[in-house]
């Protein structure tokens, strides 16, 4: 079985346990440390987005987190029961804009579509769900020894 | 997230290192707003322990940068490690807020 995953409310405290659920996924598949990083920045952003957009339901969202080792990639699934919000649709920032015009607002979204190969998002149900995947040649169940 | 800074002359040397996402951006930008209060002739922040960046900690180093441009400080960030660096350049900011590759290049361009 290659995929772990966590639930938890949609609050910024959970950061530092989001990030030991990746880390323990990447030492116990002995992914490359260069791409943790990737995913550290995707997982941050895309739920950071989640407690600011759910900030302004009746109550919290819950997040339901899971990550998946796939043959030459890693997919990365992030769904809450929060209002439908779909970040994909938010414009991307100005790359073009000076230091006194340049705005901050989409730049997460913006980061993760960058670092990731695909970014999908669908409103099933109760549910938004982002999944992201980076192809990562040689890992998963296929490659191992 | 550890912030040290130091002056060196008219020059405040701040030091990050760690980790610099959602839950340690607040303070650094309080720690950031600290240094630029004290006005010294320019601000050099070495990333050099800097591990990690995420659009949080963008947005500090972006107001941080501004605040320093209108109140007439230069301000340089450098010595960025290759993940953070990236983080830089796919959202731009390496062209709108001004980078030396290292500390020593950092400090040649701040006010004599």
């Amino acid at each position: 079985m290659n995929e772990r995953h966590t639930t938890m409310p949609s609050d910024a405290a959970q950061l530092p346990a989001l990030l030991t659920f990746l880390q323990d996924f990447w030492s116990e598949f002995k992914l490359p440390p260069a791409e943790a990083l990737t995913f550290e920045l995707a997982l941050e952003e895309v739920f950071m987005n989640v407690v600011m957009h759910g900030s302004h339901a009746d109550r919290a969202p819950r997040v339901n987190v899971s990550i998946t080792l796939e043959d030459d990639g890693v997919t990365l699934t992030v769904e809450d029961d929060g209002p439908p919000f779909d970040p994909l649709s938010l414009p991307a920032p100005d790359l073009t804009a000076s230091l006194e015009t340049r705005r901050v607002g989409g730049l997460g979204v913006f980061l993760v579509r960058q670092v990731m190969d695909s970014v999908r998002y669908e409103r099933r149900d109760t549910t938004n769900r982002l999944k992201m995947t980076k192809n990562m040649a040689g890992v998963g169940p296929r490659h191992a020894a | 997230m550890q912030t040290r800074i130091e002056s060196l002359g008219r020059v405040a040397i701040v030091t990050p290192s760690g980790r610099l996402d959602f839950g340690a951006a607040a303070l650094f930008q309080s720690e950031l707003e600290s240094a630029l209060a004290n006005t010294p002739a320019g601000v050099v922040i070495d990333c050099a322990g800097l591990d990690y960046v995420s659009s949080a900690g963008l947005r500090v180093f972006l107001l941080v940068s501004r605040a320093a441009a209108r109140s007439g400080i230069a301000l340089v960030i450098c010595s960025l490690k290759p993940a953070v660096r990236e983080v830089f350049d796919v959202s731009g900011f390496s062209q709108i807020i001004a980078m030396g590759a290292d500390r020593a290049a950092a400090l040649e361009k701040m006010p004599q």
